[in-house]
């Protein structure tokens, strides 16, 4: 579906994502176990992994810092990414390249994906910082 | 470009325990339409934030509520939040927003809000 | 962390660390490294994001059920409303002027036994999550906001609703500041029933609109996800 069809008006001044897979989050999609087969294997019931909410929260956040402070601290056009550009991003990758993707590591994905294209942040610091979170975590 | 520079949230807020749309109550003036009346949407042209979805152009709805001032959000994107306007809730029927609509539903209808720079008497 | 036992209980936590967490935690360490937004303001709102969920909202409309008067302010200050069951639009989000993306205008809108409402956000999925908590996969679905406003009825039967068509099916698309929770008609069945008894058969997809209250249902039904087959081109003329 091209954006020109997608519900976000993609005139004027909205440059849709590049849908272009990105490599080190095709090896995360080739590697990666989903919530919904963890789940299933550790016989845990819970229906969304414990990083769901913080994702959420990461969304929020870029979406305006204003979600926590107050009116005052706010500095003005501090937002990094408007919730109605992540979503329109979101559902044309959603459409493609991250289509079989289950839900919340779809949203994740389409999050990492949106920073790097967008210039948030760059894939080879991501994959340090991959390597250091994994360290990390399983030494602990 | 390492941020994008349009956002919604970031104008001045008027006080704390406030909230938002009710820190601009008071600032649109007067309503140009009043629940009852009809109204047909304009098709301004276009820009990313727009929140008058495409489906509504050119429809003719009922007024339903008025219900709050604000600045819109087309000019809330731009951080350009001096000008309130009236936000009116909009009734409309499903068989004058899409042509292949059944007539058996023809009670079927769709509520959503629009600006008043969106409106004009029908 | 985890208290996995070999008992048949299911634990809460798995004993394995998958690629997608790492990516989550290092997405975010960096956004937080180049400022976008800071560790403690993530915190505050991960705790207040963990607060929200669709009780609020159910009780809303049990209080509502039981209560002429009650119902009478619900649909005409949601806002108000919601202060009877413990949601303060304004004050319960950390900022104390309400969340940037929620804002502060819930309506609550009330079914009839001739209309019946239903709520989408074919924009990009906006829901009042203050009241009911983070909305489900299937509401941020473009099959869901592009069909649903053009197609109510296909979409509602895909969930086990059909409406006759006398009954009004109105769509409520909350395409700007207002946030929606639909106040069904109080089935059948449950005459004497106490606020706790009705609140439990007001589930998240009633309150959405895509279900009706049942007596003895008190869950969500699951719902397969489907691709758009026909979505709505967002032109109007065509």
């Amino acid at each position: 579906m091209s954006t020109s069809d997608s519900d976000v008006n993609s005139k004027g001044d909205y440059q849709a994502i590049d849908t272009t897979p990105i490599s080190l989050l095709q090896t995360v999609l080739e590697h990666g176990r989903v919530w919904e087969d963890l789940a299933a294997q550790y016989g845990v019931t819970n229906p969304d992994p414990p990083w769901k909410i913080t994702l959420e929260a990461t969304c929020d956040l870029l979406a305006g810092d204003s979600c926590v402070k107050s009116y005052k601290e706010v500095v003005p056009g501090s937002c990094a990414l408007p919730s109605l550009e992540r979503r329109a991003d979101e559902d044309d990758l959603a459409d493609t390249i991250y289509e079989d993707v289950p839900f919340p590591e779809r949203q994740l994905m389409a999050l990492a994906h949106t920073m790097i294209k967008r210039g948030l942040i760059e894939e080879g610091e991501l994959k340090c910082r991959m390597l250091q979170v994994e360290q990390r975590l399983n030494s602990g | 470009m390492s941020k994008i520079q349009h956002d919604r949230t970031h104008h001045a807020k008027m006080a704390t325990g406030v909230g938002d749309p009710q820190c601009f109550k008071g600032k649109a003036g007067k309503p140009k339409f009043k629940i009852g009346d009809r109204v047909s949407v304009k098709d301004l042209p276009d820009i990313f934030y727009t929140r008058t979805m495409v489906y509504t152009r050119g429809a003719v709805g009922e007024v339903v509520e008025l219900v709050y001032e604000s600045p819109p959000a087309e000019d809330e994107s731009w951080d350009n939040t001096d000008k309130s306007e009236w936000f009116y809730s909009v009734v409309f029927k499903q068989n004058d927003l899409w042509p292949e609509y059944s007539d058996e539903f023809s009670n079927d209808s769709l509520e959503t809000e629009l600006s008043e720079r969106w409106l004009e008497s029908a | 962390m985890s208290d996995h036992d070999h008992s048949h209980k299911p634990a809460p936590m798995v004993d394995e660390v998958s690629d997608f967490e790492i990516l989550e935690m290092a997405v975010r360490e960096l956004a937080i490294d180049k400022g976008l937004f800071s560790q403690e303001d993530h915190r505050v709102w991960t705790e207040y994001v963990h607060t929200l969920g669709p009780v609020p909202a159910a009780r809303l409309v049990a209080k509502a059920w039981l209560d002429p008067e009650y119902k009478k302010l619900a649909a005409a200050d949601g806002v108000e409303a919601s202060k009877a069951v413990g949601v303060d639009w304004v004050t319960s989000p950390p900022t104390q002027f309400g969340t940037p993306s929620d804002y502060c205008n819930l309506r609550v809108l009330e079914d009839t036994p001739k209309l019946k409402h239903v709520v989408v956000c074919s924009l990009c999925s906006c829901y009042p999550r203050p009241i009911l908590g983070q909305s489900p996969e299937w509401y941020r679905t473009p099959n869901y906001r592009r069909r649903l406003v053009r197609w109510p009825r296909q979409v509602l039967s895909e969930f086990g609703l059909q409406l006759p068509p006398e009954v009004e099916v109105r769509v409520a698309d909350s395409n700007q500041k207002t946030r929606y929770i639909v106040m069904p008609v109080r089935p059948e069945g449950t005459e004497g029933w106490t606020e706790d008894q009705l609140t439990e058969i007001v589930t998240r997809d009633c309150l959405i609109g895509v279900a009706v209250p049942k007596p003895g249902i008190t869950s969500n039904a699951k719902r397969p996800i489907r691709k758009a087959i026909h979505p709505v081109q967002h032109d109007h003329d065509h």
